[in-house]
Formats: structure tokens, sequence, C-alpha cells
């Protein structure tokens, strides 16, 4: 407990942002218990009611409770943003790692790879794979995935690259290690650090590139409660009812904010200049 | 040299600063009516087709009378009645051979004369454009000539139609039988309308310019820009923001709603001729009687219709619209609005939910129903207050919003449970078309819907020409489609014009939306 206290004091910045960054999964993880209604309950004779006192955040054209759609909204926002970390860090740095140790023909092939996927921009491409493999939040994720796994890719390969020819990984050659064993103890160690904490950056980003995706029709379907969708069906009453893009807007700046707030905080606790 | 650096800071501050305010618009200065060029008008349509060809398909032969750059021999008027057009006088005895009087004096945008000789080789290059396939446009559909001749001295063309064809004046009002000049149809299309096509950028916008040989009156604008607009929300933002004077259906209705309560905008709306409804597919578990009847217990079109669409549909039963002269009064709904009764009948039917995951099930099957809907006309509002209802009847339904041309390809090979659909219902001035699509003989019939009874009756429709046994019968057709909860009726389109009052008059929409650009629509005074 000692510990943990001072871990606080030393890095405040970090406890209130890791604070905020629980809360917003509690929000997501007690959705039921948060939620007063049903969010997908739709009674049409109710839609687009101002924000009141049986409605806290009104309601949209279909009749539904406004807040418990967007407390529901943290469920499927976070789940497809740490989905699409998750896949982006491990398939990025899975082939950076390799194309950094192995070189030749595996590095060229991975790389040029890397290369064409930067040479698009990034959500027409995206938008381009989610038109081709079907309108859904899954398809949305894979879409990013395609696009994004370069960044964590290079960045990998560019840190092996750094200590592959390091005395203690031709020691470790030397003495019989099998390669898997010094990927696996040796490199994967001296890069996750790093991947770790652009990961940690990226999760504001890729959701609101989820965000976008369902906004275009890309993403998430209706009925779905999933912000970026909810912020495209609250658009054509953006001036007779805002409260329809409002609270999901904020919903995302909020969550954004932290997540973002949180990657740089970790940044500073882990420290990777000194890597 | 720390001053030196606020300082160098808050000038780029400044300069940026300016420079981005520079992007903005200035708004309401922008839309000019008056320019060195003369009299302009800005316009903010739905792009329905690139193409102005009526030969192409159907959406292409409206956009060629919507812009005004062509007419037809016949043309509706305001009260939805067939008045001349480019065709002044006409003769039949028999209903089969129709001698047609060409009104002399009117030429072409370019300057060309519009002569019997060309009507005859536009009317022929149509349907020879459907007989190879060079063409998408159909219209065989309504009516087929055995011999079409002109005689230039006289000024008359005489149409020998394969039938007897009462409706003819009304067929050839519809926009596949629009006029172009054939003889530089190659190059590009030219009517006879009050304004021709000096320009396209495809998808953004089409520049018009006054046809100097018009007919039929003065022509008001000197040019006109047809901004090519999807969304609904950017064409009343455009027009609040006088970027444009004249838009077509704002189907937001908080928009609308909006622009009605200032009186900076006119709005016109007619009770328009279109049908908004969702067809079952017959051939899947919708062909269920109950099923199908417990839907339109479940539905409620009035809120709907009042509340979903804010207005822009006046709900009704029947698939011809109340405001017409089809005995809309005489029809009966044993369907009207009732939960309740749906549930009963899907538990009496024996479509329950025996393994407790929430859905009915049909022969053992979980009901999932696959409902197709596009963005047209609020369509898809539609489709997703419906899924919910059924959803929480317990019938499962997933909407899957497709553009049109995706939809409708899927409406053609059956993949479908329901689709939405929004068709004007007397495109030539009577049903009888629209009614073919639910006669089972028709190819084209929507939903493998079959009933002997409703096929006799339509038959019987096709051979009477007596009007009064015609109504009688239209009156029974709708009613066996109603009994047959044939449909599901959502409600009937208001189509909606809106424009700037200050800048524009006479800016009213026809019943008939086949017209929109018109020299009525003039600079205000």
């Amino acid at each position: 407990m000692a510990k943990i206290l001072a871990f606080i004091k030393k890095n405040p910045g970090f406890a209130v942002c890791f604070l905020l960054a629980l809360l917003v999964l509690g929000v997501a993880v007690f959705a039921p218990l948060l939620a007063t209604h049903d969010p997908y309950e739709a009674v049409l004779a109710d839609a687009v009611q101002a924000p009141g006192a049986e409605h806290w955040f009104g309601t949209d054209r279909m009749g539904r409770d406004l807040y418990s759609r967007v407390i529901y909204g943290a469920r499927a926002s976070l789940t497809a943003a740490f989905a699409l970390v998750c896949i982006v860090m491990a398939v990025g740095t899975l082939l950076g790692i390799l194309s950094g140790y192995f070189g030749g023909i595996l590095d060229v092939v991975i790389m040029r790879l890397s290369d064409m996927m930067v040479s698009f921009p990034g959500m027409v491409l995206a938008i381009a794979v989610a038109g081709i493999m079907g309108a859904n939040l899954r398809n949305a994720v894979v879409a990013i995935a395609v696009v994004s796994w370069t960044k964590y890719a290079r960045l990998a390969r560019s840190l092996v690259l750094k200590i592959r020819n390091r005395d203690y990984i031709a020691a470790a050659r030397v003495t019989g290690s099998k390669t898997s064993h010094i990927l696996w103890k040796y490199l994967l160690p001296n890069v996750l650090p790093m991947i770790v904490i652009t990961g940690a950056t990226d999760i504001g980003s890729m959701m609101l590139e989820i965000a976008g995706l369902s906004f275009l029709g890309f993403g998430a379907q209706a009925p779905a409660a999933e912000w970026g969708l909810m912020l495209n069906e609250g658009r054509a009453y953006l001036t007779a009812a805002p409260w329809l893009m409002i609270f999901p807007g904020l919903a995302i700046f909020i969550t954004v904010m932290i997540f973002n707030l949180l990657g740089d905080s970790l940044r500073d606790v882990l420290d990777p200049g000194n890597f | 040299m720390k001053y030196l650096k606020q300082t160098a800071a808050a000038a780029l501050a400044a300069v940026l600063a300016v420079s981005m305010a520079g992007c903005g618009g200035s708004g309401g200065n922008r839309s000019a009516s008056v320019s060195e060029s003369g009299v302009h008008l800005n316009f903010s349509c739905y792009n329905y087709s690139n193409s102005m060809d009526p030969v192409t398909n159907v959406n292409a032969s409206w956009c060629f009378l919507r812009y005004g750059v062509g007419e037809c021999l016949f043309r509706f008027d305001e009260n939805a009645v067939v008045q001349n057009g480019l065709c002044d006088s006409y003769e039949t005895e028999d209903y089969t051979t129709w001698v047609l009087h060409i009104r002399d004096g009117v030429k072409f945008s370019n300057g060309n004369d519009l002569t019997p000789g060309v009507v005859k080789n536009s009317l022929e290059r149509l349907y020879a454009s459907e007989a190879d396939g060079t063409g998408n446009s159909t219209p065989s559909q309504y009516v087929t000539f055995s011999e079409i001749e002109a005689d230039d001295e006289a000024g008359t063309v005489t149409l020998v139609c394969s039938s007897r064809t009462v409706n003819l004046p009304g067929i050839l009002a519809y926009p596949w039988y629009g006029i172009v000049d054939t003889s530089v149809i190659d190059r590009e299309v030219i009517g006879t309308g009050p304004y021709g096509v000096s320009s396209v950028q495809e998808n953004t916008t089409v520049n018009l310019v006054k046809n100097e040989y018009y007919w039929d009156g003065e022509v008001p604008y000197d040019s006109i820009t047809v901004y090519l607009t999807e969304d609904s929300s950017t064409k009343a933002m455009a027009l609040k923001s006088g970027d444009v004077d004249l838009a077509e259906n704002i189907t937001t209705a908080s928009d609308l709603e909006e622009l009605k309560a200032d009186p900076a905008y006119y709005v016109s709306e007619t009770a328009g001729v279109r049908l908004g409804n969702s067809y079952f597919n017959f051939n899947g578990v919708l062909g269920n009687d109950a099923l199908r009847q417990a839907i339109q217990y479940a539905i409620d079109d009035e809120t709907m219709c009042n509340v979903t669409v804010g207005g822009m549909y006046t709900a009704g039963c029947s698939v011809l619209p109340s405001s017409l002269p089809y005995g809309y009064d005489q029809l009966n709904d044993p369907w009207a609005y009732d939960p309740d009764k749906a549930a009963e009948l899907l538990d009496s039917a024996g479509i329950v939910d025996t393994d407790g995951d929430g859905y009915r099930e049909l022969d053992g099957e979980k009901i999932q129903l696959n409902y197709l809907a596009y963005s047209s006309r609020n369509l898809d509002e539609f489709a997703q207050a419906v899924a919910i209802t059924l959803e929480s009847l317990g019938i499962g339904c997933k909407v899957t919003v497709q553009d049109y041309d995706t939809a409708l390809a899927n409406q053609s090979a059956g993949n479908f449970d329901m689709i939405t659909s929004n068709a004007i219902v007397v495109p030539t001035g009577d049903p009888t078309g629209f009614l073919g699509n639910f006669y089972s003989e028709n190819s084209a019939a929507y939903g493998y819907y079959a009933n002997d009874t409703y096929d006799a009756l339509y038959e019987q429709l096709l051979e009477t020409t007596d009007q009064d046994e015609q109504l009688g019968l239209i009156v029974q057709l709708q009613q066996v489609l109603i009994d047959d909860a044939a449909t599901l009726v959502h409600g009937y389109y208001n189509s909606t014009f809106a424009s700037r009052a200050s800048v524009v008059s006479g800016a009213d929409i026809m019943p008939f939306d086949y017209y929109w650009i018109t020299t009525n629509i003039r600079p205000a005074q």
C-alpha cells in the first residue's frame, strides 16, 4: 500500500488519468446498473423529446432513451477500440520483429507491404475495405487494423535493428539459444515498452476512427447503441434537437481525452528515453 | 529574444486566423440573383442520374424533364390532369390509331425545328434502344406501336398502337417519351424545354442556360446552376446560408419545420402521388398469412408518419393515396393498429417463442426478417421504426440500408423478406400500371404475390373503357390487397419545394414531380 501511495505521489497525473480511465471502463461494465431504460426500447410517439426528468439526455428519433444509449455506447466503443489496438499491436509487433531480426527477403516483403499501406490515405482505405467487406462494427475494426498495423511494424523493426547486433544477442546465439527463445526472451521485452506506450496513446485516436467509420455508415449499424452511429442519427436534427449530437459527442470527447492523457502520462511513467 | 519569440508567435497566429477567416463563406451574399452574365438561379436537388437521355433509364428521363431541358408531347398540370404539350391537338376514333398534330413554331434549344419527322425519330430511337439493349428505359411497358408515321407537310404524327390504348396522352406525358433532337443526340441531349445544358460535372453540378427559342412564354433566368446534393440537411443549410435559392424535397422534418416557421422562406407542399410502402416476399416466411396480418396490426402508421418522419407522409392503408379519386373512403381496413391483436394472432397461429430466446419461431425456425431499405425519402427511418416494433413483438428483423441500385437488384433477385419502396402510383395519370405490380402474370411483380381474384379483376380493368366500371374495379383491387395484407403501406409522401422568398417566386411543387424547373419559377420582384 505504501508503495502504491508513493507511486501515486510520484506520478499524480498518471494516477488521475488511470482512475478516470477505470471510471470509463466501469461505466461500460456496469451499464445495466447505470442505465435508466432499455437502450433498445422504442416508444415511437415519444421521439425527439428534450432532456428532462424522465429522460435525462432526451430521446432519439425512435423514442429511445438517449442517456441509456450513451451509457451502453461505452461498451461498443471501448470494446472495439481495445480490440483494434490489441490486433494492430500484436500483428504489427510480430511482423516488425520478424522483419528486423531476419532481414533479407522477409524484411523487403513486409516493409514494401507496409509502404503500400501507408501510401493510401488511411481513412479512405478503411472505408474501401469496410465497404467491400460489408458494413458492421467487426468489419470496421478489421478495416482500420488493415491500415494501422504498419506503424507498429515499423516501430518494432527499428527497435529490433537497434539491438539485434548487440553483444548479448550475439552471446545468446553463440551459446546455442534457439531463434524463438531469442525473439521471446531478448527482443520482445526490449520492444514492448515503446509498443505499449504507443498503443496506449493510440486508444483515443482508434476510438475516433471507429466512431468516424460508424458515422459514415461503414461501422455499427442501426439499432446499435454506438456513439459514432448516434452522432450520424442525430445529424439531421442538429439545429432542432442538438442534444442528439451533443451527448454522444461529449461521450466521445471525454473518453478520447482521458485515454490520450493516460497514454501521455504512461509515457512519462515508463520514460522510454532510458531504453 | 524572449519578446521576439512571443511577437513572432502572435504574428503567426494572427496570420493563420486571418487566412482561415478568408476560407469562410460570406453566406447570404453569395447567391447573387443578378450578375454580369444575367439573372441566375442556384437550385439544389438530389442526384438521380448523371444522364439526361430518356433512353438511358427512368431516372435519366426524369432528369430530362425535371431540369427543364426537355418536354413531352403531353404534360400533367398542377391538378394532375393531362394537357397538350408539344402536341397541340389530336384525334382518334378507335383508341388504336392516334393522329397527333405537332405544335407549329417549336424549336429545340439549339435552334433546330421540332418537326413530325424528328418526333417520329425520337420515339423510334426510344423503342430501338429498348430492343437492342443500349438503353434501360422500357417504354413498351405502357404502350407499343405497330406503326409510327410522320407527315411534315400536315404537321402530324400518326401512332398506331398494338392494342386499344385509351390513355395514350397520359402515357406520352411520361418522361420516357420526352422528345430529343435526334440529329445531334450522338453528341448531346437537346430538348425543347426552357433551358439547355451548357455543362455537367458528374455528381456535382449541372449548368443550364436559357433556351432563346423557347415556345411557351418568357424564360425568366439566363442561367441556372443545379447543385447535386445527396444529403437533405446539406440542402437545408445551403438554402439558409444563401448558397442556393431553391431546394427540392428537404426530407428532414426538423429542417423543414424551421423553414416553414421562418417567413424568409417559402415552402410549397403538395399531397403527393407517391406511395411509401414495404413489399413482402411471399416466397419466404412472409408467405404466412398470420405473420403478415400480425405485422399489419403491429405497425402504428399514424405515429410513424406524424412523429418518426415528422409529417413528411400522410398515413393510409391502401396502395393508392387518399388524395386521389380512387374510392379511398369506400375501403375497409381490417388491420388497423392494435398491438394486442397482433400478439394474439401470432399466438393463436402457433407462432410463439418455444426456446425462450425472445424470438418467435415459425415451423421450428426462428423468424429473422431480412429487411432491405434505401435512404431516399425517409424510407430507412420507416424501416428502422418497423424493425424496432417487430422486435418488440418477438419477430427478429434486421434492417440493411443499401444504395438504391443494390436494393433494386436484391429485390429483383428475391433476396429479401421486406423491402421499402417509394413510387408514383399514377405514372401515366392512371393507376393501372402500378396495380399491375401485384398481377401474378407480370414478370416484374413485386414479392411474388399471387391471388386469382386479383388477377381476374385486373384483367377486367385492362379490358374496360368505361370510367365508372374502371373506378369500381380499382376500388375492388385495392380492397383485395388490403384484405390479403399484400404490402405494408406506410403512407403517402408529401413533396416539397423550399425557396428563399426574397429571391424566388412561383416555386410551387407539382403533384407529379416530373417537373421541377419550369418557367413558373422566376426572380422575386
